[in-house]
């Protein structure tokens, strides 16, 4: 990547969400290849075929986990927050502080359980898309503190 | 002082309850009851309507009191809704057909953040409910609120022309070519059943219905301007009276039709925020133009965005049908085999215009003061052609889109983006804050002016801003530059950067990233009092 993905020194988020979202992804597939595995035991031999194609299709997304999870990153500018993720269709969003109108932090069960959390900020723009999940416990809250400071300075409304 | 709605309100929402009790009950109810029995019912339910609608009206009251519209409701359970007036985004006068009958308008508020339209106080006498808006607006912008009679007419629809137009939709075309179906149908197939035919023909009315309701709510469409606002007057059978604020105009299109292509017409949408109808309502909110030339379009068109971006309504025109278009690069053909030729983008100091469209030939311009964020995407086969899509977000529905540019160019297009639009909002909220800034708009300071190699044929800069102040930064490794240049500024039209609003802080990458950036000495310690009091 070039221009902006260059010019700024990105944070990575945390390397444990790459075993939080594995684990996820384990579980779905496992439960999927069960699932099907039980219905090639009931109804037709044809079900193994499904349970197959579950567990390549999960051990590929496995292989990318990593790289999509290091393709996470935020970086935080003196006006505005970027925010880039995605390996197939690679995405990066730029969000000016004056423009939050609130910050979420959240945190799932299992993102509880791993210590992480997730940090959206909201614009009045529903497509702004500007959420850094995997964020360590402590750091979501600075993160969240410094939005919300620079957000208040700023504040310009809409 | 607390106020009650018109008098004759009950007896008009008693109709409207009892009305829909009428149809709930009519079918089966005459059968059974007989008609005698059938009055009788249908005068209790009368009385009963009117009742509750009388309780309801003797609860209910509005006030203005400050800067809030306050609104009471409610016998059991007491509430009173307070509106500040500054969240307001548009207030309109809606005249249903009922209450046009006895003399009666409704007016709604469009909130901030509302997910419906807020507290319609329905319902007002004309003049009354007039007389209100004039006065909650002129309290929402600070400025008195001229009456309506000030308004010099901006443009008004043709209404033979909105109706030939109308015919010339893909619905209305569709209608002919149904009934000659279903006629065909039915002579060649003597089994089409009544039923079938009947269903057939309430597809077709529905698909009508879109073209017929445009004219019906477009019918003597009129924009006018007075100094606070754009007024919008429409409709034939219900009237609605429309008062948009300039600068909650968030975003416009223009649209070209394929079909209007021969006659050469257009229409144009604003995008206010805050309108919450969804689908028809919305559409309706955010109509500019319903049709006309071209020209004619393009000159209203500007009107508006000069005033949204300039947020008075007195401002210049800002024409972005005439900004100069930078085209995505050939390779793009290869997405966009027909569209490529057309689509591309242009970005000034204060706007953002982006053409788009084969067929439906549309333009979008967005002032960058409204931008809320901006985004840069890259499919897999964008990737394969070095190509990437920039996106810039408005609070409103609508999202100015470059497609496929070159990827370098997309990133600095983005980056370009937002420190344009972070300069045009604090042009536009700094006279308010700081008394000691001279009036001029501040240039846009532009550090990410990138090197002419990065952003292909210049974007069209006008020319008063065209030197980069100081050393060009690469595009924005720190925003703006981190130390304004000791000395005198570099460019002619150069303000001096103030000590209040630039961030004249040591550069604050993201790696110094924890301490609090730019906490510049002129500012108050942050916190809720810090808040500029510019509202």
């Amino acid at each position: 990547m070039t221009a902006p993905p260059d010019t700024v020194s990105w944070r990575s988020i945390s390397p444990r969400y790459f075993w939080l979202r594995l684990t996820v992804l384990a579980a779905w597939t496992l439960v999927f290849a069960v699932a099907a595995a039980v219905a090639a035991l009931l109804v037709s031999a044809w079900f193994l075929l499904i349970t197959f194609a579950v567990l390549v299709l999960g051990s590929l997304r496995a292989v990318f986990m990593r790289r999509s999870v290091r393709a996470w990153g935020y970086a935080e500018r003196a006006e505005d927050l970027l925010v880039r993720h995605g390996l197939l269709v690679r995405r990066l969003s730029i969000v000016p502080y004056a423009r939050m109108q609130f910050v979420d932090v959240t945190a799932g069960p299992l993102e509880r359980a791993a210590g992480l959390a997730t940090v959206t900020l909201h614009t009045a723009a529903a497509a702004s898309d500007a959420s850094v999940p995997g964020l360590e416990a402590a750091e979501a809250t600075r993160l969240r503190d410094r939005l919300a400071t620079l957000g208040e300075i700023r504040e310009e409304g809409l | 002082m607390r106020q009650r709605l018109h008098p004759l309100t009950p007896l008009l929402k008693g109709a409207k309850l009892v009305a829909f009790a009428v149809v709930a009950i009519s079918w089966r109810g005459l059968s059974d009851l007989g008609p005698l029995h059938w009055l009788a019912v249908m005068g209790a339910i009368l009385v009963v309507a009117v009742l509750v609608s009388a309780v309801v009206w003797l609860v209910t009251g509005y006030e203005v009191v400050g800067r809030e519209l306050r609104v009471y409701e409610g016998l059991i359970s007491r509430r009173t809704r307070t509106i500040p007036l500054e969240r307001v985004q548009a207030i309109d006068v809606v005249r249903p057909l009922l209450a046009r009958v006895f003399g009666l308008a409704e007016l709604r508020l469009e909130v901030i953040g509302a997910s419906k339209t807020e507290a319609p106080l329905a319902y007002l006498t004309v003049a009354g409910a007039a007389t209100l808006r004039s006065r909650l607006i002129g309290l929402s912008t600070g400025v008195p609120h001229a009456a309506a009679d000030d308004t010099a007419v901006a443009f008004s629809v043709d209404n033979r022309r909105l109706l030939r137009a109308q015919l010339l939709t893909p619905q209305a075309l569709a209608v002919p070519v149904g009934l000659v179906f279903v006629t065909w149908q039915a002579t060649l197939d003597p089994t089409w059943t009544l039923i079938g035919a009947a269903s057939t023909i309430t597809a077709f009315l529905g698909v009508f219905q879109v073209p017929v309701r445009r004219v019906l709510d477009e019918w003597g469409f009129t924009i006018g301007t007075d100094i606070t606002a754009l007024r919008v007057r429409q409709g034939l059978l219900n009237k609605r009276n429309q008062t948009v604020p300039p600068r909650r105009v968030q975003g416009l299109r223009v649209t070209w039709p394929l079909l209007w292509r021969s006659p050469g017409w257009a229409r144009a949408r604003i995008d206010v925020a805050g309108y919450a109808g969804h689908g028809e309502e919305q559409l309706r909110a955010g109509t500019l133009v319903p049709v006309a030339p071209t020209a004619e379009t393009l000159t209203v068109a500007a009107t508006v965005l000069g005033a949204a971006v300039h947020a008075t309504v007195t401002a210049p025109p800002l024409d972005a049908a005439a900004l100069p278009v930078t085209a995505p690069p050939r390779r793009a053909r290869w997405l966009a085999p027909l569209a490529w030729s057309r689509i591309g983008v242009a970005v000034t100091d204060t706007l953002v215009a982006v053409r788009e469209g084969v067929l439906t030939r549309e333009l979008v311009a967005v002032p960058l003061v409204r931008v809320q964020s901006v985004r840069v995407t890259q499919g897999p086969l964008q990737r394969a052609l070095d190509l990437a899509t920039v996106h810039v977000d408005t609070a409103g529905g609508l999202h100015a889109v470059a497609r496929h540019r070159a990827t370098t160019d997309a990133y600095a297009l983005a980056d370009l983006l937002a420190s344009r639009s972070r300069s045009a909002r604090r042009a536009a909220t700094h006279p308010k804050v700081s008394l000691a800034k001279p009036s001029t708009p501040r240039p846009a300071t532009i550090p990410a002016t990138t090197p002419a190699d990065q952003l292909p044929p210049p974007a069209p800069l006008p020319p008063a801003s065209s030197p980069p102040a100081g050393p060009t930064t690469a595009p924005a490794a720190v925003p703006p530059p981190a130390r304004p240049p000791a000395g005198p500024p570099a460019g002619p039209g150069e303000v001096p950067p103030l000590p209040d609003r630039s961030p004249a802080g040591p550069p604050t990458g993201p790696a110094a990233a924890p301490t609090p950036p730019d906490r510049r000495p002129a500012d108050p310690p942050p916190g809720p009092a810090a808040a500029p009091p510019a509202a």
